[in-house]
């Protein structure tokens, strides 16, 4: 074999740009149908909360120039925009990952369907389901503008905590998998893993503002939240995967030899 | 049938050395990377920035992202 196979980063960066980009579509129009009612309630008691309260604080909020910058139609636009770009920019990632763990067999020669539904899941797991248990998403009217600095930050661990710890579990699967180790310990060895990364996630300091809306509201905001990630994650490794099984490799690289080839 | 071999090893570009190979490789890469340098600052846009992006426009990138923002689970005021 003289011939070099094209570089398979780029047709997966491309696969992962339109995987992300319809899955970004999907969660944002299933938030805005589902969500979004429920957003609205949430800023309209937080409204009503502000104007109930006494005539001082209705000045302050005035002097302060509480006027809103866009309309709720704009920023419903808005969500869905908003997850379209998630979306993007998660197929960026998902693709160049897909291309480094399965270098030689990322564009033929394996099964694509399951691996990219493998990816998505582990992607699931360590930027949404572990971050979110820790610190779960408050709809409007939660969060104090003058913490939102330090729950960045602690968003960001949380982040960074989930994608480590299911990085360790997918590493050790793969050497107990090469050491030739039975499925019950390698998924014993797993969930250890998972477990010991939500209790370092526990250890984190907890969110430190008061939450002021109904316990029901916030409970289903929460798990819709959670709803919304799963379905940007399905999504995208559905569209992937569906993708991957449609390419043909043979008129990929046809494209590349096409200009060295003479024309007949 | 065609007068032309179809051994794929006679039609594939044999012109094509190793190096140019690993240079196409280094150039995709290389592509790859400032693809993923500009994720990030897309998603540092959409949810993390309070302001400071456009500071002279005001709120602008945060209210616009604001429901995405509470949705996703990100911190918000």
């Amino acid at each position: 074999m003289t011939t070099s196979a094209p570089s398979p980063v780029l047709p997966l960066l491309a696969r992962g740009l339109a995987a992300g980009g319809s899955a970004g579509l999907l969660s944002g129009l299933f938030a805005l149908l589902v969500a979004g009612p429920l957003m609205d309630r949430a800023i309209a008691l937080e409204e009503e909360r502000e104007h109930t309260g006494q005539a001082l604080a209705l000045a302050a909020s005035l002097a302060h120039g509480e006027t809103e910058v866009f309309s709720r139609g704009t920023q419903h636009f808005g969500l869905v925009v908003t997850a379209v770009v998630t979306g993007l920019a998660l197929g960026v990632f998902f693709g160049i990952a897909y291309a480094l763990l399965h270098r030689r067999t990322a564009l033929s020669g394996g099964d694509h369907w399951m691996r990219a539904l493998t990816l998505a899941g582990a992607g699931f797991l360590a930027l949404s389901l572990l971050p979110g248990l820790r610190y779960p998403a408050s709809p409007p009217g939660v969060g104090d503008s003058g913490t939102v600095g330090d729950r960045q930050l602690l968003w960001l661990t949380a982040m960074f905590l989930g994608a480590a710890g299911t990085a360790a579990a997918w590493r050790l699967h793969r050497t107990l998998a090469a050491a030739g180790r039975p499925a019950p310990v390698r998924h014993s060895a797993v969930a250890l893993v998972l477990l010991a990364t939500l209790t370092v996630l526990f250890l984190l300091p907890p969110n430190p503002d008061p939450v002021r809306v109904p316990a029901e509201l916030l409970w289903d905001f929460r798990l819709l939240s959670l709803a919304g990630h799963a379905v940007l994650w399905a999504a995208l490794g559905a569209v992937f995967g569906w993708l991957g099984l449609r390419y043909d490799p043979a008129a990929g690289r046809g494209t590349f030899a096409a200009a060295a080839r003479p024309a007949g | 049938m065609s007068e032309h071999t179809l051994d794929p090893a006679a039609a594939a570009p044999a012109a094509v050395p190793a190096d140019a190979s690993s240079v196409r490789s280094a150039r995709d890469w290389t592509i790859a990377a400032v693809a993923a340098v500009i994720a990030l600052l897309a998603l540092w846009a959409v949810f993390f920035d309070n302001g400071q992006a456009i500071a002279a426009t005001g709120d602008y990138l945060h209210e616009f992202s604001h429901d995405g923002r509470h949705l996703f689970g990100a911190p918000c005021h």
